[in-house]
């Protein structure tokens, strides 16, 4: 073993050798904090730790939840067990085909409503900021106030509200929630008024950004109210539409207040969803094992949309 | 190779601790009862301390609290108002905030136990003579499969036929003598139907609640949901079929259902409060909600036995048990025995606690003398209701037929293995016979007997 001389640490260097050179290790962190890397930590530090207890330590604790079985004193590995169980039940395809279900009806009657509204306030003059107010409203209401509220709207005899006012006309009276083809439409009329405000608001934000040149130069060229709307408005609104479709349908996957509340999964499940099917698992049997196992199956498949809405908005967002 | 080194090393350190860890809890786990230091100095937290909103029975609480901490001065009581909750208890426990002493309701005890989420008291009641003398059919809730007892019921009651006086006299039928089997319910509800606004019958078919009455109302027909091992399910029976087909009778051919048929807990209950319902099946104890918190007229509420068959087997029964803390040291469960033996069962050998208490009560606009069945003996029940014979507020004249029951009617015990689940799969099947003429009631049954069995094989 030999040692070896230094020069002294006075910073002067000698023709005799070359400087003392710091390591490379050292080096980076030098630059890391001339850079400002550690005021940035701090102030990001609150951040990690906020997601990392309240966000990715309960993700990673539902991973190892799916694969154990426990009473929360002692648990057990017992492999994919609670995946065989949870895709063994009878209720997941019927939980699966009504989320489905509802996701359809939710963008086939939710997606048109806010689109059209937004065309027909951007043309009002006067009223436009008070018409917004108006559509934002149901937004405000607390979700199961609001959803409470339609549940009485839909009583089923004679003497519920929609029954008395479509009795106006001949109608009804029809059982609504009691119904079970009726049930899943029922819900997403209700889910389509607590949010189609949102959607308003944003469509209605990209439409006054449209340039105004745009519709002057079809009107020049002779285009009709509907030939500026399909060639103009649409395709200038196609990027948020299509982005806002997508967010719709990884929302409405989740969808879980308004059948909770307003039928509790019945008609004969027939608004039984995926989320419901978790909290039944959850806390009606305790088996917390079979609740994350199929809450991770449904992050699976929201992980497929979420990647899909990147890979679009990057598309638009480029184009 | 150094961090190589650190890495195996942290491992090791890894294993060790949790080899002693191991250790630790297996050593503690061998401490028995009958080695438990009762002088020892010991903190226990205890639930459902009264709230601010009931000042007397706070206060009564406190004074009680005081007694208890001054004849066990090594034992500290911290009181919380935390209750039960289906969706917080299982937090709780995993978060390690559960209280010592927690009250939980008779549906929940099987499950607990099955989950190993209760401490065994057994071995603990042996100083508690009262607590050895409770009401055997009722503290078969508390006991397990292996025979131990995993807690005390403090509060009990059975099913029975909730109706509303009010509208029986209306109808022009006797409120003193409520119908007894189910053609007398079926011609109560017409009556009712036809001379008042009201709906003659009424039953929960969502949350449960639909499955958890159909499973009480079949034992008055005289059928069980499981074998009494809980190894099969029977949930395909006789009795069922004829309470099922009874429902269809009642909603479509007398028309005495109404036409709501997705009916949760509070749901019916406010029906019921309002006026809305004629009769309906549920827990004696619904007086309380009904008066106290609804503001229902104390003379309106009426309470039968629940109507039996022939081959009727008797009626389920509910209330709330005491259960301890499965993290209990053995030093703190012999200390929360000792609370519970102290608050909940004093009242049966002391009459000035037992009017103390009832007069707390009354002060804050409680009920007092509930129709319930008695916890311990009926000897032990009639003298604490001597005691407090001036300070009930319950008509309890008008619950002479349940009453009676009590002391007849035998509770059969909820279905052994998962209670829960099967409820909920008849919820659907209760929905189908009310809301579809044609629902095949047979076909229903197969499938649900043959989803209960599946859940009951899962383990």
């Amino acid at each position: 073993m030999t040692t070896t001389t230094t020069p002294p640490a006075t910073g002067a260097t000698t023709a005799t050798g070359p400087p003392p050179q710091p390591s490379r290790r050292t080096g980076a962190v030098v630059r890391w904090l001339r850079h400002g890397g550690l005021s940035t930590l701090v102030f990001f530090l609150p951040l990690l730790l906020c997601f990392g207890l309240f966000s990715w330590w309960p993700i990673a604790r539902s991973l190892l939840l799916s694969l154990q079985q426990t009473n929360f004193l002692t648990s057990r590995w017992v492999g994919l067990a609670n995946f065989e169980r949870v895709l063994a039940d009878p209720l997941l395809l019927t939980a699966l085909g009504n989320t489905t279900w509802f996701t359809v009806l939710a963008l086939v009657i939710g997606f048109p409503v806010p689109v059209v509204l937004a065309v027909l306030i951007a043309e009002l003059r006067r009223a436009r900021a008070i018409a917004s107010v108006l559509v934002y409203l149901p937004v405000v209401f607390p979700p199961v106030v609001a959803v409470l509220l339609w549940k009485t709207f839909y009583a089923p005899g004679a003497e519920g509200l929609f029954n008395t006012v479509l009795g106006w006309v001949g109608l009804g009276p029809f059982a609504w929630l009691n119904d079970g083809d009726m049930a899943m439409p029922a819900i997403v009329v209700q889910a389509t008024w607590a949010t189609f405000g949102t959607a308003t608001i944003i469509y209605l934000a990209t439409l006054m950004g449209i340039q105004t040149e745009l519709y002057e130069a079809a009107e020049t060229d002779g285009a009709g109210i509907w030939s500026r709307l399909w060639n103009v408005t649409l395709p200038q609104m196609r990027g948020v539409m299509l982005v806002m479709a997508l967010l719709q349908v990884i929302g409405t996957f989740q969808v879980f207040t308004e059948p909770y509340v307003m039928t509790g999964g019945g008609p004969e499940n027939r608004t039984l969803t995926l989320l419901m099917l978790i909290y039944r698992y959850a806390f009606v049997a305790g088996d917390y094992g079979r609740a994350t196992a199929l809450s991770l199956l449904l992050a699976l498949v929201l992980a497929v949309l979420s990647a899909v809405y990147l890979w679009v908005t990057r598309r638009w967002s480029t184009s | 190779m150094t961090t190589h080194r650190h890495r195996l090393l942290g491992l090791a350190a890894l294993a060790l601790s949790g080899a002693l860890l191991l250790a630790g809890c297996n050593s503690g786990q061998q401490d028995t009862a009958a080695e438990v230091d009762t002088d020892a100095p010991v903190t226990i937290s205890v639930s459902n301390k009264p709230t601010a909103e009931s000042p007397e029975e706070l206060a009564s609480f406190e004074r009680r609290l005081e007694q208890f901490t001054t004849e066990h001065p090594n034992i500290t009581v911290e009181a919380e108002e935390t209750e039960f909750e289906p969706d917080t208890f299982q937090a709780l426990l995993a978060g390690g905030q559960l209280p010592t002493v927690f009250l939980v309701p008779f549906t929940e005890m099987q499950g607990l136990i099955a989950r190993q989420q209760v401490a065994d008291v057994t071995d603990y009641l042996g100083p508690h003579d009262v607590l050895q003398s409770i009401n055997p059919s009722v503290n078969e809730v508390v006991k397990g499969d292996d025979g131990g007892t995993y807690g005390v019921p403090t509060n009990a009651y059975s099913m029975g036929l909730i109706y509303n006086r009010a509208l029986f006299e209306a109808a022009g039928l006797d409120p003193d003598a409520p119908p007894t089997d189910w053609e007398g319910v079926r011609e109560a509800a017409r009556a009712i139907e036809e001379s008042t606004d009201a709906q003659g019958f009424a039953t929960m078919t969502t949350e449960n609640g639909g499955g958890w009455v159909l499973t009480t109302t079949s034992y008055g027909f005289g059928g069980l949901m499981q074998s009494e091992d809980g190894t099969q399910a029977t949930v395909d029976n006789e009795a069922t079929k004829e309470v099922l087909q009874t429902y269809r009778e009642m909603r479509f051919t007398d028309d005495t259902f109404g036409d709501n048929f997705l009916m949760n807990y509070d749901d019916i209950n406010n029906a019921f409060a309002a006026g809305q319902i004629g009769m309906y099946v549920q827990g004696a104890d619904q007086y309380s909600t009904m008066v106290t918190t609804k503001g229902m007229d104390p003379e309106h509420f009426g309470v039968g036995p629940l109507p039996q068959t022939e081959d009727g087997l008797g009626t389920l029964g509910g209330g709330t048990v005491a259960i301890v803390n499965p993290t209990a040291t053995p030093e703190e469960i012999a200390a929360a025995v000792a609370w519970i033996d102290h608050y909940y069962f004093q009242r049966y050998s002391d009459e000035e606690v037992a009017r103390a208490d009832a007069e707390a009560s009354v002060a804050d606009g409680l009920s007092v003398g509930v129709p319930a069945l008695p916890l311990l003996d009926q000897e032990a029940d009639d003298r604490y209701l001597g005691w407090i014979e001036d300070q009930i507020n319950v008509p309890r004249e008008n619950y002479t037929a349940y009453l009676e029951s009590t002391r007849t009617l035998p509770l059969v015990p909820e279905p052994p293995v998962k209670a829960q689940e099967l409820y909920a799969t008849l919820d659907p099947v209760v929905q189908a016979v009310l809301t579809r003429e044609d629902a095949d009631i047979d076909a229903l049954l197969a499938e649900a007997q043959s989803t209960v069995q599946s859940a009951i094989e899962l383990g």
